[in-house]
């Protein structure tokens, strides 16, 4: 709480406010250089700013990716248009369709359930004729059956496609193509268009019965 | 203690608008305290979550936008509105015109900010940084500021000097840029918000620039008047001062979206920003060389210390800003303590020690009567550069450790807290000091405030008291 001056500090000659502007003006004015004085900073404060610039404009081109509204990657460059869909698995997301509905039936194995619920490891409907399979999905099934030597029919079969669960025919395609390769079974693919094209040509039907499917080839 | 009353030129002394001004000194002091108290809790928060956690609008979200909100609206706003029309008025060469509405435009903003910290305590905050105060509570503070700024627009426009000064450009573009930043700000956040990612690029533009382009040219303002003013010389390389000024206000304003590298938006948004914050480092440079005359310490003048340290903190500041704004570190830092430590940086340790100078500078020239005690104006400056030095640099260090551990795979959450607690420990010790710091301020104020009522309280010696 002293109050005593400070002996080291020498008060500066102080500007009034008008001295200050007055100040600062002549110190900008232009005046004749008659002694053809050459400043140094200027310049180097010209190739500052000019480095700073360079540096930002070409840091601003390698990493903006072209101002492209749908790149979020600063070091990936805008694309030619053509747009690359990745491919998907139909085993990989049939096991997930399969898993999704099938499973509560036909139980993870594949076996179903002796005298109610049909298996599919192994038989002769998931391998026989596409024909056949894709309409049980599409339309359903009703009536006794016989599978691997044992008979069911008990508990009909539900629609999956359109008319029923609502599964489009891309999904047909995977979950059958998935219980055709899974459970120790090993036949070809389904593909989405054979459903389509089997949709296409029967529409509308009841559950079918498994004598009529027999008659498919 | 420097020179007697009698050495102090007449002119220096305009006590005419002392009562207005005064009034937003006393409530930039007050907002000081309420936001020092609130960031000491919230940084104890930050290591001990279950402090004050009874206290339902006293949990970490409550007080760390009260404190934000306090600072920014309350301390910040309320000395950069002292300082930049004291400056203007100053420069302008006649007495402020529209003091009447400068106290109640003064009143309603601090009435505003009080009815908007007790909405944000009550759960009504807004979830956009430095615009907490909820929407329906801006469009008073937007009109009383037009109050508050009305005797800046009149001392500029009715100036009766010759040419301009570097003050008065900062100030009045201070003046003209937050209307601009904070009415927009409004209209695209809470009014009819902006759809999408839109938001993000607002909010960090607003955030930025309400610092960039209001409070550090208020700040700058003062210290490019108080260093020729203290040191009695011309400011150097004067003639580059517009380029710097320009810089600022040209690449400034697109700093912000350097906030969101690594966020949803696209990658040229966050590049712009980095560019724009690397090249506003020629405004540093100029700014440094034109002030280097008050860079250069107090050599026994306080007041030259606190502009010292103000300008060392921006220039750094500025440095950083573009050195981490870089991917290579922004990848780590990102989204830590770091960017909190760089904030802390701008707004305590530059704007507020310019601010506090200026404070130090103003006060008895419109009160004429001295600071009672050099030795308390003393003690504060110690105490707010070590407060300011502690919490920045912890903060700094608590946030690379933690970004350090986010980065590492077979690193724990819990590990990661417990790796920042000695850090954040030492914050928490750094925002004590700088509270006491402001305690010794006020209280300091206080006493100045008292001795023009009752000289007996007051130093027997000079008006220049601590001013030079």
């Amino acid at each position: 709480m002293s109050s005593q001056p400070d002996p080291k500090f020498t008060p500066p000659q102080s500007f009034s406010d008008g001295g200050l502007l007055h100040a600062h003006e002549e110190s900008v004015a232009h005046r004749t250089d008659d002694r053809g004085s050459y400043k140094l900073l200027p310049l180097a404060l010209l190739f500052a700013f000019s480095g700073l610039i360079f540096f930002g404009g070409t840091y601003l081109n390698l990493f903006s990716g072209h101002f492209d509204p749908k790149i979020f990657d600063e070091r990936a460059l805008p694309h030619s248009g053509q747009v690359e869909v990745a491919k998907l698995d139909p085993v990989v997301y049939g096991k997930k369709l399969y898993e999704s509905l099938c499973i509560n039936c036909h139980q993870p194995t594949g076996l179903g359930v002796p005298g109610a619920f049909p298996p599919l490891a192994g038989s002769e409907w998931v391998n026989g004729p596409q024909e056949r399979i894709i309409r049980i999905l599409e339309h359903g099934l009703q009536g006794p059956l016989t599978v691997k030597g044992s008979n069911f029919g008990a508990v009909p079969m539900p629609a999956v496609g359109v008319g029923g669960a609502g599964w489009s025919d891309d999904k047909i395609a995977a979950v059958l193509t998935y219980v055709r390769q899974a459970f120790g079974n090993n036949s070809p693919a389904v593909t989405e268009e054979k459903v389509t094209e089997i949709r296409n040509q029967v529409g509308t039907h009841a559950p079918w019965a498994p004598a009529d499917l027999l008659k498919i080839q | 203690m420097i020179s007697a009353p009698s050495n102090v030129a007449a002119s220096e002394t305009d006590t005419t608008a002392r009562g207005p001004l005064v009034l937003l000194l006393v409530s930039a002091l007050g907002w000081l305290l309420v936001s020092g108290v609130l960031a000491l809790i919230a940084t104890i928060q930050l290591h001990t979550p279950g402090f004050m956690a009874a206290c339902p609008w006293l949990t970490y979200g409550h007080t760390q936008a009260v404190q934000e909100t306090a600072f920014i609206y309350g301390w910040a706003a309320n000395s950069a509105f002292a300082v930049s029309l004291w400056i203007l008025g100053r420069l302008g060469g006649a007495p402020l015109r529209g003091l009447g509405l400068l106290t109640v435009g003064t009143v309603f903003w601090n009435l505003g900010v009080t009815i908007g910290i007790v909405c944000i305590m009550l759960g009504e905050a807004t979830a956009v940084s430095f615009l907490q105060i909820p929407a329906y509570i801006h469009p008073l503070l937007l009109v009383a500021y037009a109050a508050i700024a009305t005797p800046g627009v009149l001392a500029w426009t009715g100036r009766r000097q010759q040419g301009t000064f570097a003050s008065q450009w900062y100030a009045v573009a201070a003046l003209f840029l937050f209307p601009w930043l904070y009415s927009a700000a409004q209209m695209m956040l809470l009014v009819a918000p902006v759809r999408g990612v839109g938001q993000a690029v607002v909010a960090a533009w607003f955030a930025q620039n309400l610092l960039s382009l209001w409070l550090i040219p208020t700040a700058l303002a003062a210290a490019y008047y108080l260093v020729p003013k203290l040191t009695g010389r011309v400011i150097a390389n004067y003639d580059f001062a517009p380029h710097g000024f320009w810089a600022l206000l040209f690449f400034g304003a697109w700093t912000g979206t350097r906030h969101l590298i690594g966020g949803p938006v696209p990658a040229w948004i966050p590049t712009v920003g980095i560019v724009t914050t690397l090249v506003l480092l020629f405004h540093y440079v100029i700014v440094a060389l034109n002030l280097r005359a008050g860079l250069g310490g107090g050599r026994g003048n306080v007041v030259l210390g606190f502009v010292s340290f103000g300008l060392l903190a921006y220039v750094i500041g500025g440095l950083l800003d573009a050195i981490f704004s870089f991917h290579v570190f922004a990848e780590v830092l990102q989204f830590t303590y770091f960017p909190v430590a760089q904030l802390k940086l701008a707004v305590m340790g530059a704007y507020s020690f310019l601010i506090f100078g200026a404070i130090y500078y103003l006060t008895p020239r419109i009160t004429g009567v001295a600071w009672p005690s050099t030795s308390l104006i003393r003690a504060h400056f110690g105490l707010a550069v070590l407060g300011t030095v502690v919490t920045v640099v912890s903060l700094a260090a608590a946030g690379w450790v933690q970004g350090k551990g986010l980065g590492d795979p077979v690193m724990t959450f819990a590990s990661i807290a417990a790796a920042t607690r000695p850090w954040l420990l030492a914050a928490t010790a750094g925002e004590a000091i700088l509270l006491f710091g402001s305690i010794v301020l006020t209280v300091h104020f206080v006493r100045l405030q008292a001795a023009t009522v009752c000289p007996a309280w007051g130093s027997t010696s000079a008006l220049e008291a601590s001013a030079s």
